[in-house]
């Protein structure tokens, strides 16, 4: 039986041991970071590793176009921290986003060709902008989404054999990260560890460090960290809950409705670039209009307002993705409401599936009424 | 009185305010503004410091012989309800419904919103200026522990010098 063990270190101590194991095991390091804390803390511990031993290490950032200034500043001091230690892995490439808050513009083709005048940004001199890989092998999980954010890691991992891939997750996030991190030795008898095939295993060195480790960490070596952070805090926000997300996607967008107060030039430019973002910004957080947490009241049940929405579809090229879609889906309101998330967020890539079952409100009553 | 501007003539009605009985003006039936309690506090608070500096807007509604409310719908409330005022200072438009409920719509929304990193210098300098937690929560409407929130100018990571790391775990095939 697996069980969860305390030892007798701290999980700073533990993290250090770890990231000495995995310099004595593997030639090649890459560190995955995000401009956020934890991959932050992860970058610092490796690069102090990698400078005692006189080595260098990589240091991935999948730059989506769309992000916070303060997440560029935030990998740019990253990137400067121990540049003889760094082998600086900025990748601007070509890949497609999911734009949630429009059914015009549904997808952003990030750092786009021929749109460079209204791109975020302009690109790094020193950033690597286009694809090291062999455009023939290249995956694509889904068609209907396109070359997206995942197939750029996994077709960045497989043109690097060999290599450990560090990555700050941490299993209190939530169940799927304690899963993720804690299930399963890949590597060895490392359970904290992935198997990703061609010699190459993703590990998560900091996987039992709690919110508040990483940030005395970050007090104690006087780390600088987005400042995203700060202004959540000073917004009124939860320790827990604070954290730099992407922009757009259909699990981040709420991001816009803070967007204007923490950086107005990165939201004045965002209007630019795409739309449907004054859409997020105010309607971000609504119960009704982006969330589908609320029945709007013109309507008397989800399924009821599933048909409207589906009817008033704007997009005649992408409808039928959904009507197929629904088509194999149980008929109730529970998967109804899904539905409606789906269309309302403009969900053809199916990045929220429905969970499709019976109506487990229905279900209980129905139990109830057997009871009495 | 006209304003010369580059897309032509703009109108200036905040030149003719007058004061009118404060049973003359009624709220429309439209507005989808709401203002919440504590800013509605801060809205009097306003209205006391600074005086009443805007009419409110209205259009004259000859079969009522009343005016209704285009903009100020929620200022009007405090003078009419909390400060018991007889009068009140209104510009007429002359809108017809579409304009009007467009013109409420773009006095609500056309507005900016606060910077937090200049909210909190703003913060800052009035403690620097010797005034105390609750004057500032008291007139800049908020609550203590947002402006204990903006004064903490040392950010997140500070919060946390005194905490110990946690205890390390593994995972472990006990059999």
């Amino acid at each position: 039986m697996l069980k969860q063990v305390y030892v007798n270190k701290t999980v700073l101590e533990a993290a250090r041991e770890r990231i000495e194991f995995i310099f004595d095991e593997f030639e090649n390091i890459v560190v995955s970071i995000s401009g956020g804390k934890d991959s932050t803390v992860l970058a610092h511990l490796t690069l102090v590793e990698a400078n005692k031993r006189d080595r260098r290490i990589g240091l991935f950032f999948l730059d989506e176009e769309v992000v916070y200034d303060s997440t560029v500043e935030q990998i740019e001091y990253l990137m400067n921290l121990y540049p003889q230690n760094t082998i600086p892995l900025w990748f601007q490439i070509e890949f497609h986003l999911t734009n949630a808050t429009s059914y015009q513009e549904g997808q952003l083709i990030c750092w786009e060709r021929g749109k460079h005048k209204v791109w975020m940004r302009s690109k790094k001199p020193y950033a690597i902008q286009h694809k090291p890989w062999d455009k023939a092998h290249e995956t694509i999980r889904n068609k209907d989404k396109g070359f997206g954010f995942y197939d750029a890691i996994e077709n960045f991992q497989r043109s690097r054999p060999d290599t450990a891939f560090l990555v700050g997750l941490r299993a209190t996030e939530s169940p799927n990260r304690w899963r993720a991190v804690s299930k399963n030795p890949g590597y060895k008898n490392i359970y904290w560890s992935t198997d990703i095939g061609n010699g190459s295993h993703t590990l998560y060195p900091l996987y039992d460090w709690n919110f508040h480790d990483i940030w005395k960490y970050i007090y104690d070596y006087k780390l600088r960290y987005s400042r995203i952070y700060d202004y959540m805090w000073r917004k009124g926000m939860n320790f827990q809950d604070i954290r730099v997300s992407s922009l757009i996607h259909e699990k981040s967008f709420h991001a816009l409705v803070e967007l204007p107060e923490f950086e107005p030039k990165t939201y004045d430019r965002l209007l630019k670039r795409l739309k449907g973002i004054s859409i997020g910004h105010i309607y971000g957080k609504d119960a009704r209009m982006l969330q589908a947490r609320k029945l709007p009241k013109n309507h008397k049940s989800w399924r009821e307002y599933r048909d409207f929405l589906l009817k008033t579809y704007p997009d005649p090229d992408k409808k039928h993705i959904f009507e197929r879609r629904f088509s194999k889906q149980l008929d109730n309101d529970y998967v109804a409401r899904q539905q409606c998330r789906q269309l309302i967020l403009n969900d053809y890539e199916n990045n929220l599936p429905v969970d499709n079952k019976p109506d487990p409100r229905i279900e209980t009553i129905k139990k109830w009424r057997a009871i009495l | 009185m006209k304003l010369r501007s580059k897309k032509g003539d703009i109108d200036l009605p905040c030149m003719d305010v007058i004061l009118v009985p404060v049973e003359k003006v009624v709220a429309n039936n439209y507005n989808p503004n709401h203002v919440p309690k504590n800013n509605m506090i801060l809205l009097e608070q306003s209205i006391i410091d600074n005086g009443f500096c805007f009419p409110l807007v209205t259009i004259y509604d000859e079969e009522m012989d009343q005016y209704v409310i285009v903009d100020g719908f929620h200022r009007y409330a405090i003078l009419k309800y909390d400060l018991e005022v007889e009068q009140l200072p209104i510009v007429v438009l002359k809108h017809d419904i579409k304009k009007r409920m467009a013109a409420t719509v773009q006095f609500n929304r056309a507005r900016g919103v606060h910077q937090v990193e200049l909210m909190a210098d703003l913060v800052k300098g009035l403690a620097e200026q010797g005034m105390e937690d609750e004057d500032i929560a008291k007139h800049l409407g908020m609550e203590y522990e947002e402006v204990y929130r903006l004064k903490q100018v040392t950010g997140i990571a500070e919060l946390f010098k005194n905490q110990t790391y946690s205890r390390a775990w593994e995972m472990m095939d006990v059999g």
